[in-house]
């Protein structure tokens, strides 16, 4: 996953939850040169405080945090909040997330699904190396992107980015689809005018290089990669 | 010193939404309910919460001197003569901005918190140093909007913001509602709000012209008697953050004359 960053240094937060980050942070931090550095977070629950304190100590060495990576979605949303580059990453030794069931049924691809529950609010980014589902709306000035489709159960208001390294057939779904802008793979759109009506899921899909928005089609949905996380 | 202090951050992303008004006005109403209140401010930039309050001419010390241990938090704090349950711990000059941290205002708040039942803190606008350092500091949070989509729009990167950093609850005033434009939708309704900023509704404010007569005076409109619009708001706010339930005003059934009357007597018969 790292392999892009070869020249960079890594540092790694504890594997298990015996040793404490707070105490072993300094002694990494003391054997690695000035530079450009990654931060494997795992799995631990980092809070914005956190990453202030990490920052500091950082900072003493010379060290730049190049990129924040981590299994858990709310240290990523803290980590972006602090204008910091973040990725989410699902390891393989870490145990199965809870929506390890519409995981693996999705053999549309072996991209991960991100799952998030809350508002994503303005100044925030929410960024998926597969699929997103969303439950919770994306806020004006907030921005979501994936390199799969973006399934939304609430309202779509900020901007929203699917298929980003170049899929034309991601997709974006949501309850309330009324963003400030929309883009699939290279397309960009902005958002409609008119008020949406209620009750009525929406997508945005490309058609022969152009963004349409329409009606959300149940089976559409079944065929594609959304089908096991609507059924349950 | 188990007590169990509430301390509450009023903060906006935006300025000029009526924090540090929310701040005066809340204060005021808190004491004269019999609670033990402190008011910090919190904006060294621009503070003038001595000022709305009337306390201006009676700071000797400020929260600097507290923190450099040339004077004791007894001191530095300003009782309101009337409501001697209030009192005003003012903040430092502008350039201690530059060295402020947050553990300076966690120790800050930890002091108030040792006597006072409430500690409100008066937050400056965005989302910089002045706003980090307050947060640290806090428990809870009431987050100040106007319905302007410029202002909801910075709230919800405060409130973003304060959901990182932990506070919990974070609660919603809506200040400055003018129920003739929200009615012909010309302004940003109640719901519209609340839809985007899912948070709890503290309170609305009405828009009230008492309230900049009384800036002027230096006496909050909670502290006479006065019966305006926003003072009911604001003593509404009060009685709501102490637990009592009191049912939020409706701005389709304020504003006054026949004409707003008739609105609604038709409003009821189309809808
Ligand atoms: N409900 C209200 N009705 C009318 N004017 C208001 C109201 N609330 C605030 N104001 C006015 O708005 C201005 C800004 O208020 P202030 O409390 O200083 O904002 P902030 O502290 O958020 O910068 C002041 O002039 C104040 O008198
Ligand atoms: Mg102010």
């Amino acid at each position: 996953m790292l392999n892009h960053f070869s020249k960079i240094q890594t540092i790694s937060l504890p594997l298990s939850r015996e040793e404490d980050w707070k105490v072993s942070l300094p002694n990494k931090v003391k054997g690695l040169d000035e530079g450009l550095v990654v931060l494997n977070c795992r799995d631990w629950l980092l809070t914005y405080r956190d990453f202030q304190k990490i920052e500091a100590l950082c900072g003493t060495k010379g060290l730049q945090i190049e990129i924040i990576i981590s299994t858990r979605t709310e240290t990523i949303v803290s980590a972006s909040s602090l204008g910091y580059q973040a990725k989410l990453s699902l390891n393989n030794n870490q145990k199965k997330p809870t929506n390890s069931e519409i995981d693996s049924n999705n053999n549309h691809n072996d991209l991960p699904l991100l799952f998030h529950r809350g508002t994503i609010r303005s100044g925030e980014n929410l960024d998926s190396e597969g699929d997103i589902l969303l439950l919770g709306d994306v806020n004006p000035g907030a921005k979501i992107s994936a390199v799969g489709n973006i399934l939304i159960w609430g309202k779509l208001r900020g901007n929203a980015h699917a298929g980003k390294l170049g899929d034309d057939q991601a997709k974006i779904i949501a309850l309330q689809l009324r963003p400030l802008q929309l883009r699939i793979s290279q397309a960009i759109a902005r958002g409609p005018e008119e008020k949406p009506q209620a009750g009525f899921a929406e997508e945005a899909i490309l058609e022969s290089g152009q963004i349409v928005i329409k009606p959300a089609n149940p089976n559409l949905l079944r065929a594609h990669t959304a089908q096991n996380v609507f059924i349950s | 010193m188990t007590k169990s202090t509430r301390i509450i951050l009023i903060c906006s992303g935006k300025g000029g939404v009526g924090k540090t008004t929310l701040t005066a006005n809340l204060g005021i109403a808190l004491a004269k309910r019999g609670v033990n209140t402190a008011v910090l401010d919190a904006d060294f930039g621009l503070r003038n919460l001595d000022l709305l309050l009337g306390l201006e001419n009676r700071i000797v010390y400020t929260a600097q001197e507290v923190l450099d241990e040339s004077c004791r938090l007894e001191q530095a704090l300003v009782k309101h003569k009337q409501e001697p349950n209030l009192s005003l711990l003012p903040a430092g000059n502008p350039r201690m901005l530059d060295w402020l941290t947050p553990d300076d205002m966690q120790r800050i708040v930890a002091l108030l918190s040792e006597q006072f039942d409430y500690v409100l803190i008066d937050c400056p606008a965005g989302v910089e140093d002045g706003f980090k350092n307050a947060v640290a500091a806090a428990k809870e949070a009431i987050v100040v909007t106007n319905p302007e989509v410029s202002a909801v729009r910075d709230a919800d990167r405060v409130i973003g913001l304060l959901n990182t950093h932990g506070v919990q609850p974070v609660q919603l005033v809506l200040n400055r509602v003018r129920p003739k434009m929200m009615a012909s939708q010309e302004m940003l309704s109640v719901d519209d709000v609340t839809d985007i900023l899912a948070l709890p509704l503290l309170g609305l404010v009405l828009e009230d012209e008492q309230v900049i007569v009384s800036t002027n005076r230096g006496e909050p409109l909670t502290l006479s008697s006065n019966n305006s619009p926003a003072a009911r708001c604001y003593s509404n706010i009060a009685g709501r953050l102490q637990g009592e339930q009191i049912p939020m005003i409706d701005p389709s059934k304020e504003g006054s004359g026949v004409r707003a009357k008739i609105r609604r007597l038709m409003q009821t018969k189309i809808f």
